[in-house]
């Protein structure tokens, strides 16, 4: 609520037009609409177009109760679900921050990668102090972002083809860090940090409840997440509205990277060994959630909901499927049918409503290839 | 004899909006129907539903010689054919491709095409319209007006009787004088047999001389549906804009202190180009196209590059190619091509309006005020006159018109003291543009300096100051006052008048 009060300016009589004068005058109408707006939301929220995943989950929920109910109605199995997948769910709202202003990140699973090398590597090896090596870690996390961010702002490669070249160095990093063999031996302090328990629950779960908690609100309810949108929207009317669209990818590929890293961290923690192998099996899931969780809460939006309910969704099912004693084929087959039936939807759903944010995403992919810069097809860029 | 298409309280609501509200109107056989609005009135909508792209409400009804017409879709039987302005034929091949490829390929898919036999029946088809041009040269080759006598030819092939509806969307937005005129033979021959049309535009003066009967829709509704003979230009305008239409010539501007002052601006075809701009003054540019005057406001902005001169803004100078900047020490700048460059299509009408300034939305928590917000949209919204006044609508499901309502709105929100518009009211109906330019006029009156680039020097003369005409990259010529007329600004671009180039830095009046 703004305090100041000012008369509101009146129509001279030979003038049409006022225009507002600021600030905004309190007029305890905003107010009474915020409420019914609000009505509003909460129903809409229970519309199936924007949780089709909760009646998925409810279904899932209802067929393996009756199919296999002696295990999966067990709360061992809830938990151990819940626990599994805080890491993927980290990863997936770290992805989603570049994906909302337009950039793809592909490294995303070569960052988890290098994070449970290098923290490993400086903890065992190292024997660097635990604070400081995990701050390192999330450094090393920082600069990837800003290395793949000017790629895409400076260089002006196009973020899918500047990501997949970060991702490939990674993963030789990684692989020259560790000489491919296990880093064991970690602190047990740091081994804790993955694997204590909080009211039965582990601690990654806690950690997941912070970040996403955080990147909400960053996201959904700041200027700044205003303006990450706004340059995924469009990121020459963004400019051109006065944002400095590099910096704001720049920054968003900052804070993926710092949470890719530190989920990389987690993992190696909860594995209690540095496995070099872990992080590139990441980028496949992550980035589903990130779609599929696009479809859902907010519709054509990379949202932080979403993308965890998009995890948590495709990992009940796949746990059922497991208890069901499914074949080892069937979880990588429902993951891939859950997406496509979901984005599928979700587009014909929307038909009538022109374009997303989503689709814009992947067809300038596409458009571009390989020639990357706006300004060659006229745009308002400097080059 | 009934209607050969009846419309009967069909109305169409979209999330927050209601872009029909219970029309109705019908077409009788040998009639041309002329559909008009401004834009965002709800023609578009109506041609959607016609053509099966929107379902709309439950309650009216579509009949198409007294059958519902979901009825008729679903035997396939179509009777409504549409033309859209871009016509839908592929330019890269000739009329006779264009005119096969509806046709269905049922049994002959593989058959070899017999050319001379193809080209005949095509040649036949245009004849009946009394159209002669090349048939086998690519459509793109072909005049504009010919172009839509092939689309008129490819939407008619095939009706197995004459009393079907065409539907032609803003059919003559690319034409001009004798196009036209050609273009209206085709369409009168069309309802010689007993066929319908309407006819969708918002060219007043073309569907006087066309149409049997107008419809005029504002805001959903159908609020004119006269036969040509009662009804007028002025009528119709009154009905379409719901207001009476006038121009804004400015009174003459007092001289404020200079708040732009521009040297040297080369960049693009811009060559070396000088402005000042004085606060309260509304300058044009205009010339033609490559004479330097659909880049100059971007390098002025900033947001190209440029290869030489300075720009100060209030005495301090602005780098290029940093927007941000720009905007941060007072300056806006609404950009040509809405879609590209205006507005993000894919956020809403709310967060398109405050994105230029966020800090004055800041709560302490550094979070958005949404109440704040939400009540500074609510007057700006009003202030522009946006139809529909829905702040959470998607900025893409807006007309072109109130879009650029939104955009402009977005740049005086920032308070700039310059404002710079290119191409501003490009692709917007009348009465969006008279109310544009109402705002141009109420922001220069507060003081704001503008400088609009347009290629409508009939917008130019009406509302400027003065007017800087460039050519070959300079300034050609300065209008104001007396000099100021649409005449003189054609002439001046052309560079008819004058041979000598003036003197490059060019001064306030």
């Amino acid at each position: 609520m703004t305090t100041e009060h000012r008369p509101p300016k009146l129509r001279s009589p030979g003038q049409t037009v006022v225009l507002p004068e600021e600030p905004a005058q309190p007029d305890g109408l905003g107010d009474a609409g915020q409420d019914g707006s609000r009505l509003r939301a909460a129903l809409g929220l229970l519309h199936p177009r924007r949780t089709s995943a909760i009646y998925v989950f409810i279904a899932i929920f209802i067929i393996f109760s009756l199919w296999v109910p002696s295990t999966f109605l067990s709360g061992t199995t809830w938990k151990t679900l819940l626990d599994e997948q805080a890491i993927t769910a980290i990863v997936a709202v770290g992805l989603i921050i570049p994906m909302a202003a337009g950039a793809f990140d592909l490294a995303v699973g070569s960052e988890v990668g290098f994070g449970v090398i290098l923290v490993a590597w400086l903890l065992a090896d190292k024997h660097v102090a635990l604070i400081p090596g995990l701050a390192l870690t999330l450094l090393a996390g920082a600069l990837i972002g800003v290395m793949s961010g000017l790629l895409i702002t400076r260089v002006r490669i196009d973020s899918f083809i500047a990501t997949l070249g970060v991702s490939s160095i990674l993963t030789a990093m990684t692989t020259a860090v560790s000489g491919g063999e296990e880093v064991l031996n970690l602190p047990i302090r740091f081994e804790n940090l993955g694997s204590n328990q909080l009211l039965g629950l582990q601690y990654p779960v806690y950690y997941l409840i912070v970040v996403a908690a955080v990147a909400w609100y960053v996201l959904e309810r700041t200027p700044i997440g205003r303006r990450i949108y706004a340059t995924g929207g469009n990121i020459e009317a963004a400019r051109l509205s006065g944002i400095n669209t590099g910096r704001v990818i720049i920054c968003t590929l900052i804070a993926g990277g710092v949470i890719a890293a530190a989920g990389g961290a987690l993992l190696s923690a909860s594995l209690d060994a540095g496995d070099p192998t872990v992080g590139p099996s990441y980028l496949l899931p992550v980035l589903s959630a990130a779609f599929l969780g696009s479809t859902q809460i907010k519709p054509g939006r990379f949202n932080v909901l979403g993308t965890v309910l998009a995890v948590y969704v495709l990992a009940a099912g796949v746990k059922g499927l497991e208890l069901a004693g499914a074949p080892d084929w069937i979880p990588d087959l429902f993951n891939g049918l859950a997406l496509l039936i979901a984005v599928g939807v979700a587009k014909t759903q929307r038909r009538n409503v022109h374009t997303s944010s989503i689709r814009r995403l992947v067809d300038r992919s596409l458009r571009r290839g390989g020639d990357t810069s706006a300004a060659a097809s006229g745009g308002y860029q400097n080059s | 004899m009934p209607a050969l298409l009846e419309i009967r309280d069909i109305s169409k609501t979209f999330p927050g909006v209601r872009a029909l509200d219970r029309v109705s109107m019908q077409v009788e056989p040998g009639e041309i129907v002329a559909l008009l609005g401004q834009n965002g009135s709800g023609k578009s909508t109506l041609v959607k539903v016609l053509a099966g792209i929107h379902d709309p409400d439950p309650g009216g009804e579509i009949t198409v010689h007294g059958s519902p017409l979901g009825q008729l879709r679903h035997a396939r039987e179509h009777r409504l054919h549409f033309i859209h302005q871009d016509l839908g034929l592929i330019p890269t091949l000739t009329a006779v491709e264009n005119l096969d490829i509806s046709r269905p390929l049922a049994r002959r898919a593989l058959r070899p095409i017999r050319a001379r036999q193809e080209m005949r029946a095509a040649r036949a088809l245009l004849r009946e319209f009394g159209a002669d041009f090349r048939l086998d040269i690519p459509v793109k080759e072909l005049t504009a007006a010919q172009r839509t006598i092939v689309a008129i030819v490819r939407a008619l092939d095939g009706w197995k009787r004459a009393d079907n509806v065409l539907v032609l969307d803003e059919p003559t937005a690319t034409l001009h004088g004798e196009e036209v005129n050609s273009l209206f033979d085709a369409v009168r021959r069309v309802t010689r047999d007993g066929a319908g049309v309407i006819f969708v535009s918002h060219r007043l003066e073309e569907v006087l001389m066309l149409a049997d009967r107008m419809v005029v829709l504002r805001d959903g509704r159908v609020v004119a549906d006269h036969a040509r003979a009662d009804t007028g230009h002025d009528g119709l305008a009154r009905a379409i804009a719901g207001r009476e239409v006038r121009g804004h010539r400015p009174r003459a501007c007092e001289r404020g202190e200079i708040v732009l002052k521009a040297r040297s601006i080369a960049g693009d075809t811009v060559g070396s180009v000088g402005v000042d701009l004085c606060a309260g003054e509304i300058t044009g540019i205009t010339g033609l196209v490559g004479s330097g005057s659909e880049h100059l406001l971007g390098l002025l902005f900033g947001a190209r590059p440029r290869l030489g001169g300075t720009v100060e803004l209030g005495g301090t100078s602005l780098p290029a190619g940093r927007p941000w900047v720009s905007v941060a020490r007072g300056m806006a700048f609404v950009p040509a091509e809405r879609q590209r460059f205006g507005g993000v299509m894919s956020m809403t009408v709310q967060e398109n309006l405050t994105l230029a300034d966020l800090r004055t939305l800041r709560s302490k928590r550094g979070a958005i005020d949404a109440a704040a917000e939400r009540r500074e949209v609510v007057r700006w919204m009003e202030a522009v006159d946006l139809r529909p006044r829905a702040p959470a609508l998607q900025l893409d499901l807006l007309s072109g018109g109130n879009q650029q309502k939104v955009v402009l709105a977005k740049c005086l929100r920032t308070r700039p003291s310059v404002l710079l518009m290119d191409e501003p009211t490009q692709g917007v109906d009348v009465g969006a543009k008279s109310g544009i330019h109402e705002l141009v006029a109420e922001a220069a009156d507060r003081g704001v300096g503008v400088l609009i680039a347009s290629s409508d020097v009939k917008e130019l003369a009406a509302i400027c100051h003065r007017v800087l005409v460039l050519r070959s990259g300079r300034v050609g010529a300065e209008c104001s006052g007396e000099s100021l007329s649409e005449a003189r600004l054609v002439s001046e671009s052309l560079g008819a008048r004058s041979e000598s180039v003036y003197e490059l830095e060019t001064v306030g009046p």
